[in-house]
């Protein structure tokens, strides 16, 4: 833990790049758009002002918090998984099944059920990665960039052959679960879905495991300083596996609730790169379970904007993509941050 | 003679507020060998690098031939003349000897020279070799000569780029004494092929052997500048640490019991898979200190790191109360309180990332006293470290800074706090007060004294030898991965009869009928 | 089925085919090695590809000569680096996240352009069509097979095979090449020696730009005459597979690039012959298991290759 002057360094630091890259995502809308205002208020704006966007936020931001999650706990270990939307897949794909093949339980069994199946399925693809990179010192950024190939591809077989529904005609989808398991709307009329809770649940039970728990204090130890850790006699590859299965079943999860909340079922190609803005939220997020809420919350915001956008007006919405990538950008310039800290200093004179 | 090269009043400050410099004046004349001494940390290393560019001093003005010069890079102190050795070889180890000794000023041909001339490369290379007696193998890849090579390239490096000033930084600290006698031979070559050669040292034997003027550096500023004919060993170490004795130790004569680790014919290799460690045995008894001397990179890394289990053995045995260690984990070994001071603390000894508590309660995390439920008791791990704080004078505002912010001393204490807070049966301490400043160095060292009367086992190593001889009970000396000697330590035995172990000049390995009598 | 995929086999299609998609993997791979042994590995290079993909065909097309495309698309994606150097060597962020951006960048800007520019989504087919020459062999071409193996390929994939040639004259025979190889591997040596450490990061970063822009540009302009949104599916990150796999050598990544084109090679026969009894989702898979599997077994004689010294020095 650091000093609270160290803390407020750091998110001033994070709110100055969020605005830079604010101010780069406007400065693009302002140089192409024909009808810029129309184009920046129905980006900023529209989002907050009617109920529906409102839920749409909260729904967009479930499964980011989730994929967000699942990598900051193998980034605090030191592990680049980046394959979290091959576990989504994974995930999504067992709970459908599970869903869809125990449809006898009552319904609160049948849910726990289907959750359970997606970490579990999440938990153990993860674990291919780590196997491989303990037992053959695999490259863990490359195998799980080439596993989520193989999950998206696997699944987009069973789900146009196998466990297609016959009555979907030409879309590749999995019958559709029986309502009773699937998250329902919080509020009648709000669009916001049950997942959030599930979403903040999981936040809290992330930081609890990380900062307070034994698991935890082994995971960002190994990842601080591996050797100290080695030499306090650790196991780094227990900690390796142990942190992407946490991971898995996280991204795991994050299929699940999306398929419960959103689509109803698994359908093909149902994620369009969550498991990847996870990695964008994990490092807005310094890792940090609570930084994640907000990432998480700023993110959906910043998408949804993009969306009003394009309806709106003439922008297309892949200007949030720039605003993200500046993001990334500026928020991991190490270089900022350690100027403003040394200039911090300076001006305090405290050494 | 004249003076080539001249520093005056030199100051530097780092970014964070650490004084390397705080005063130095130097005068090197030319064609002279000039040695520089001075404890770790006495701020050479910071002088050398400012020399050559590598840092720019914070005030003071360095002159060439009585003019004021600006060294903003190495590009500029290799235009002057200057070349440096470093203490830590800076080679591109995939690449060949050759390349390496012509980097950055390759020989070049072909169209818009863009490519390399590689025989004549062959041939500079061939003439310097044959020139200054220096013996390498031009197309072999670094990363597979040995270590004496290694420096000679270095030296060739400098050479080929036409320094006339060389520095050598703690040239000898890396090599055997076969290989230290050959460098010598080379440094009296080149000076008398005119070269002025710059000698940092901190042993005194080759100040006396080599140099012919040598000038004392202690916390940053010059002490004095001395004719080596003049004076010493004697009068420079006093210069040096500034009283007669660098360390001393109250403490009682040792009361040693039974046997707590013996060693038999311990064997391992080092990180590169050449043996390290070639039957290693002994043994250290309950309230004894045993000091483990020798020149660095003999073994004792490895004989610590195996004892300990970061090693695995290629042979021999490790009984420890009666329990074989060899082939256990580095955890196993650790909850079998055994206490470990590793010799490089910034990386292997503590996470500096990580707050003082979390460096504190690596043996105890597990424990369920240390629980509440299934989490970790916060209540409870910040009274102890709170506790652990306060007895070994750790000096933060709380237990939840970062490790990274302390000072040297007050982060060996908490890695010594943390090792002797589980009661250690055996502690073995490696370099325990490295870059520690003085106060915290007799602080450390009467712990380890109070546990070695509190009963138990103790080893320590270190490459100061005045620290082994104050704090040890018996000494081994290691040389080149075996135990030369083992020395009682009394008041007759010299450092210069250690010396002559550690240089490999002689054997004398303890008795077993002589061990019963000592322990009467 | 497989009467057909030998059929194939013996009359060279699958040769030709392999060469195609070797090609693009190839040069992106050069590009990564080449920023790889500078000590800054690219894996932006599925993005760079992109970026020069769109930005050779646009501008080709409006200018009517291919040069003038393949040339705007090695730019756009040189300029890509030298901002993922500015962000990474000046402003310190770590050379993946800086990769990983571009990558983003690389989907999202193309895309965004696609719309803005020529007001289409998902795939743009520009009306004047500027393809990459292909060189026909006079007399060669008419021999049967030879022709089939050595005529009518696309200049750019004889590019990709020169290429090779010139970054093993470039790492190997020039002194920016060495200088290249110390900067990656021990910077502070290279800084003590006066080698201007930065700069070398940077052009190091250049080349991979410059190389992911040939990639790119026959992706648009040589495999096909349009470009589609997320054309690349992958194959920067086989290239970078390939990086990690080629032993820091061109040569090493030619055997890869030919490795990983003839599995997706193997992946279009099979998927394109009637009557296939696999399901085209594991084919495709294969380059992707073909990655695992080879970086496992690279890694393991590894091991076993620093394991023997060990055993003999005694």
């Amino acid at each position: 833990m650091k000093s609270v002057k160290d803390i407020y360094l750091e998110l001033s630091g994070i709110a100055i790049a969020v605005l830079l890259a604010l101010a780069c995502g406007f400065a693009v809308i302002l140089a192409t758009s024909s009808e810029p205002l129309t184009a920046l208020s129905s980006l900023i704006i529209d989002p907050v002002t009617n109920p529906f966007n409102i839920g749409t936020v909260i729904n967009k931001a479930v499964p980011l918090m989730l994929t967000g999650l699942a990598l900051a706990v193998v980034f605090q270990a030191g592990v680049f998984s980046m394959g979290a939307e091959g576990q989504l897949y994974m995930g999504g794909f067992a709970g459908a099944i599970a869903g869809i093949y125990f449809d006898a339980l009552p319904f609160w069994l049948h849910f726990v059920v289907i959750i359970g199946c997606a970490m579990a399925a999440g938990a153990l693809y993860a674990a291919i990665a780590g196997l491989l990179k303990t037992y053959a010192n695999a490259n863990e950024i490359v195998t799980t960039l080439m596993l989520n190939f193989v999950a998206i591809l696997t699944t987009s077989y069973f789900v146009n052959n196998v466990f297609k529904d016959p009555t979907s005609g030409g879309a590749a989808r999995m019958a559709y679960l029986s309502p009773e398991v699937l998250l329902s709307k919080l509020i009648p009329g709000f669009s916001a879905h049950g997942g959030i809770v599930i979403a903040l649940a999981a936040v809290v039970i992330v930081y609890l495991l990380l900062y307070k728990s034994p698991v935890g204090y082994e995971l960002r130890l190994v990842g601080k300083n591996g050797k100290f850790a080695t030499y306090g006699g650790i196991s780094k590859n227990r900690v390796l596996l142990t942190s992407i299965m946490i991971s898995g079943a996280l991204a795991g999860l994050a299929g699940i609730v999306e398929i419960l909340g959103i689509h109803g079922t698994f359908k093909e190609n149902f994620s369009a790169g969550l498991g990847f803005d996870g990695i964008i939220i994990a490092l807005l997020a310094r890792n940090h379970p609570i930084g994640i809420v907000v990432a998480s919350f700023f993110y959906a915001y910043i998408q949804v904007g993009a969306q009003t956008m394009q309806a709106g007006s003439d922008m297309p919405r892949e200007v949030a993509v720039i605003i993200q990538v500046m993001l990334v950008l500026l928020v991991s310039a190490q270089g900022i941050f350690n100027f403003m800290k040394h200039n911090m200093r300076k001006k305090g004179g405290v050494v | 003679m004249s003076v080539l090269l001249e520093m005056k009043n030199i100051h530097k400050v780092y970014p964070n507020g650490t004084a390397a410099s705080r005063g130095v004046d130097l005068q090197i004349y030319e064609g002279e060998i000039h040695a520089l001494v001075g404890e770790n940390g006495a701020g050479k290393s910071t002088l050398m690098k400012m020399l050559f560019g590598l840092e720019m001093p914070t005030s003071g003005t360095i002159l060439y031939k009585g003019e004021p010069i600006a060294l903003s890079g190495p590009r500029d102190a290799i235009k002057y003349g200057l070349g440096m050795v470093h203490q830590h070889f800076m080679l591109v180890p995939s690449l060949t000897v050759s390349e390496n000794i012509v980097l950055g000023e390759e020989p070049k041909q072909g169209p818009l020279s863009l490519f390399r001339d590689r025989g004549t490369e062959e041939k500079q290379i061939a003439q310097l070799m044959a020139t200054y007696g220096l013996k390498v193998e031009p197309q072999a890849k670094v990363e597979t000569i040995p270590v004496g090579q290694k420096q000679r390239v270095e030296i060739l490096k400098v050479l080929y780029r036409g320094a006339r000033i060389i520095i050598l930084d703690e040239p000898t600290a890396v090599l055997t004494p076969q290989e230290t006698d050959e460098l010598f031979d080379s440094i009296k070559a080149l000076v008398a092929e005119g070269y002025t050669i710059i000698f940092i040292t901190h042993k005194l034997r080759e100040v006396m052997e080599i140099s012919d003027r040598v000038t004392v550096l202690k916390a940053g500023k010059t002490i004095t500048t001395l004719m080596t004919k003049a004076t010493n060993p004697e009068e420079i170490s006093r210069l040096m640490v500034g009283r007669e004795v660098l360390f001393r130790v109250n403490k009682r004569p040792a009361e040693p019991k039974d046997a707590v680790l013996s060693v038999k014919d311990l064997q391992a290799a080092d990180d590169k898979g050449a043996p390290a460690l070639r039957g290693v045995s002994l043994e250290i008894r309950a309230g004894e200190v045993l000091g483990i001397a020798g020149v660095e990179g003999n073994g004792q890394t490895e004989l610590v790191e195996t004892i300990t289990g970061l090693r695995r053995s290629t042979g021999g045995q490790i009984r420890y109360l009666g329990e074989e260690l060899a082939g256990r984990s580095a955890g196993r070994i650790r909850a079998m309180k055994v206490g470990h001071v590793p010799e490089d603390r910034q990386t292997a000894g503590a996470s500096l990332t990580s707050t003082i508590a979390e460096n504190l309660i690596l043996d105890h995390y597990r424990n369920p006293a240390f629980r509440r439920g299934p989490f970790l008791n916060a209540r409870k791990i910040k009274e102890f470290a709170r506790t652990m704080m306060q007895i070994f004078d750790v000096r933060a505002a709380h237990e939840q800074v970062a490790a990274g912010s302390l000072s040297g001393g007050n982060l060996q204490k908490v890695v010594i706090a943390r090792e002797l807070s589980k009661n250690p049966k055996l502690l073995i301490v490696s370099q325990p007060t490295r870059g520690v400043d003085i106060g915290a160095i007799e602080f450390i060292h009467s712990e380890i004294i109070k546990r070695r009367d509190g009963g138990a086992a103790v080893m320590v190593v270190s490459a100061e030898l005045s620290e082994v001889m104050a704090l040890s009970d018996r000494i081994a000396v290691m040389y080149e991965g075996e135990i030369v000697a083992v020395l009682d330590n009394t008041e007759a035995l010299t450092e210069e009869e250690i010396g002559r172990y550690m240089l490999g000049l002689g054997t004398k390995t303890e008795h077993p009928e002589r061990k019963e009598q000592e322990a009467i | 089925m497989w009467q057909s995929i030998w059929s194939q086999l013996v009359d060279m299609t699958l040769v030709v085919v392999l060469l195609r998609y070797m090609t693009p993997i190839l040069l992106a791979a050069l590009g990564g090695l080449i920023s790889d042994i500078g000590g800054v590995l690219n894996i932006g290079l599925e993005g760079l590809m992109l970026i020069s993909a769109f930005t050779s065909i646009a501008v080709g097309s409006a200018s009517g000569h291919w040069l003038v495309g393949v040339a705007a698309g090695m730019t756009a994606a040189v300029l890509t680096c030298l901002g993922m150097g500015f962000f990474s060597i000046k402003l310190g962020v770590d050379i993946i996240i800086a990769g990983f951006a571009v990558n983003i960048f690389g989907s999202g800007i193309t895309i965004f352009l696609m719309s803005k520019i020529f007001h289409v989504t998902g795939n743009y087919t520009p009306d004047q069509r500027t393809p990459i020459p292909t060189v026909n062999l006079p007399f060669l071409q008419d021999i049967p097979v030879l022709g089939k193996l050595l005529s009518g390929h696309s200049l750019m994939i004889w590019i990709a095979l020169l290429a090779v040639l010139f970054c093993v004259a470039l790492i190997y025979r020039t002194p920016y090449g060495v200088h290249l190889r110390a900067v990656g591997e021990a910077p502070s040596a290279a800084k003590s020696l006066g080698i201007p450490v930065n700069r070398i990061r940077y052009s190091a970063l250049a080349w991979s730009g410059a190389f992911a822009g040939l990639a790119g540009a026959y992706l648009s302009m040589g495999m096909t005459s349009m470009f589609v949104k997320d054309m690349t599916a992958g194959t920067g990150f086989l290239a970078l597979a390939v990086v990690l796999l080629g032993k820091r050598n061109p040569v090493g990544i030619l055997i890869g690039s030919l490795i990983f084109g003839l599995a997706s090679a193997i992946t279009t026969i099979v998927q394109t012959t009637e009557g296939t009894a696999i399901p085209s989702q594991f084919v495709q898979m294969i380059p992707y298991l073909v990655t695992i599997g080879s970086l496992v077994v690279f890694e393991a004689r590894k091991r076993k290759g620093a394991a023997v010294p060990a055993t003999h020095t005694i």
